[in-house]
């Protein structure tokens, strides 16, 4: 509730002090339910059933069993803009998720310098540029689907905090926008870490911090009349520790990474086909590696939009080759209905499979078959 | 027998027909400007600068465009007609970009009366509006239906 009444007092000096008042409120939300539909053999207690679980929300841990929740990805979401002037503003979006009982927290902070409508700059916290929906992946009201595919999502560092430049031009008919962007995150008591820990049994470690320094890289868009194609490429390095109860921590060894990928959007007649490919690699004695890909088809009808999607995530080692590794797939099927001018409504199927090798454990999340649905709205 | 399913099937079309036409008339709209503003718009230019890529029109002044009010019928034909996407979609496209800080989406106001008050006022206005609404106020510059 601290943050509420910091941004009821932001909000007030701002009205207050500004001649113009010129505070720009909107925002969005998801108020979604699900389920899991069975059960399975559990992956990592061997000889016992345990609920299906499906991880839609990985960085955050939001989850769904065989009991109806509307915790794991619900959302609710205020952005305020305060414009200073034609070049320069300031942007904070509180957010309150289901995840965390809805206790609200400023995700979002930067400010916005755009000097003439070629360049604009940024700096603050923003969410990484990483998939082709990573900067609005809980904005369910921009997508068709109720979520990005979480088998693609599920890094457990999102967003950081640094410096964006962008520039845009236009060649012909395309507009083209190339972003470049520096920070870091320094993420104590990571979530989704500490949530692994737990699953393999490892109750000796009570935190995880995590860090991803340096994060340096491009984003380049080219948008047409009728598609948009995003490229993106980063590196940045990786650093790990874990505490113990007995006040002993161990720090993991340093590498660093790259991520790259092309992604898209291209709407024929009534038909919209979706795509994002990105390739993750790490400069580790295994020579680690993440080939995932994501494609799916929207049929618009009317206010109608019924979906499917296809999701593939694999894990290799080029150093070390072995098939004995993680990987799964997910099915997604669904419809988004636009009933209302900012409101829709979203019914989907989700049926994951996990493809990892079982004695080694690499299969810890297990299949999973999951019904959810709800509304996501914009104001 | 045949011949009476026939003539159902026939009123059934018939009905249909005189059901579109009476919904296409009502929705011819006007893409209007200010008078003074002598820019060449087709509807390529239109689309682009209510979809946020261009910010100027080619007389080099930026552009100001207006949308209709959400769920109304003029700002239903002009998303299908001149961006050829839903209101949904068109929707969805502008909260990604408003919520990740890339765009901002264009004002909206509520009546075609405000809409040419606005556009007669301001020389980089550029908005829709049904097209039996249209004054000696503002310019004509396209029509859809």
């Amino acid at each position: 509730m601290k943050y509420v009444k910091l941004f009821c007092i932001f909000v007030g000096l701002v009205c207050a002090f500004s001649s113009r008042a010129e505070l720009d409120i909107s925002g969005y939300g998801s108020i979604i339910a699900g389920k899991t539909l069975g059960t399975v053999d559990d992956p990592i207690n061997l000889g016992e059933r345990r609920d299906e679980v499906f991880t839609a929300d990985f960085y955050d841990v939001g989850q769904y069993n065989n009991d109806i929740t509307f915790k794991a990805e619900s959302i609710l979401a205020v952005q305020g803009v305060y414009t200073i002037s034609s070049e320069l503003s300031i942007t904070a979006q509180l957010v309150a998720k289901g995840v965390d009982d809805f206790e609200p927290e400023f995700d979002w902070y930067y400010v916005t310098y755009r000097p003439n409508t070629d360049w604009t700059f940024m700096a603050g916290r923003r969410n990484i540029p990483m998939y082709y929906y990573s900067e609005f992946s809980e904005v369910g009201y921009a997508y068709p689907w109720m979520r990005p595919p979480a088998n693609l999502y599920w890094w457990q560092i999102t967003q950081f905090n640094g410096f964006h430049a962008a520039y845009s031009f236009q060649l012909g008919s395309l507009n083209h926008t190339i972003t470049a962007f520096y920070g870091d995150e320094r993420d104590e008591e990571n979530k989704e870490m500490q949530y692994y820990e737990v699953l393999y049994g490892n109750t000796e470690v009570y935190r995880v911090d995590e860090f991803w320094t340096n994060i340096m890289g491009l984003n380049w868009v080219i948008e047409g009349d009728f598609f948009d194609i995003r490229m993106v490429y980063f590196t940045n390095d990786r650093d790990r520790t874990r505490y113990f109860n007995d006040g002993s921590t161990s720090v993991s060894t340093p590498f660093s990474q790259t991520f790259m990928g092309i992604g898209g959007a291209v709407h024929w007649q009534a038909w919209t086909l979706l795509f994002d490919w990105n390739f993750v690699d790490y400069d580790d004695t295994r020579g680690t590696e993440f080939p995932t890909y994501l494609i799916s088809l929207v049929y618009n009808w009317d206010t109608f939009q019924p979906f499917i999607a296809y999701s593939k995530a694999d894990h290799e080692r080029t150093k070390v080759p072995t098939e004995d590794l993680e990987e799964h797939k997910l099915w997604s099927f669904g419809v988004r209905w636009d009933f209302h001018s900012n409101v829709a409504f979203k019914f989907q199927f989700d049926h994951f499979t996990d493809q990892g090798y079982a004695p080694t454990q690499w299969n810890y999340h297990g299949d999973a078959r999951v019904i959810s649905m709800g509304i996501d709205f914009v104001f | 027998m045949p011949a009476l399913h026939h003539k159902v099937v026939r009123q059934v079309v018939l009905t249909c027909v005189s059901l579109f036409a009476v919904t296409a008339s009502y929705a011819e709209i006007a893409v209007v400007v200010h008078p003074a503003n002598n820019s060449t718009l087709d509807k390529n230019a239109i689309e682009r600068i209510f979809m946020g890529k261009n910010t100027n029109f080619d007389n080099g002044r930026a552009a100001l465009p207006i949308n209709a009010a959400k769920g109304s019928a003029t700002r239903e034909v002009f998303n299908s007609a001149v961006i050829g996407r839903s209101d949904a979609q068109v929707n969805a496209y502008w909260s990604k970009l408003l919520f990740t800080g890339k765009g901002t989406p264009p004002k909206e106001l509520g009546s075609d009366q405000d809409i040419i008050a606005t556009v007669s006022a301001n020389e980089d206005a550029i908005g829709y509006i049904d097209a039996a609404a249209v004054t000696s106020a503002v310019k004509v510059v396209a029509t859809f239906q």
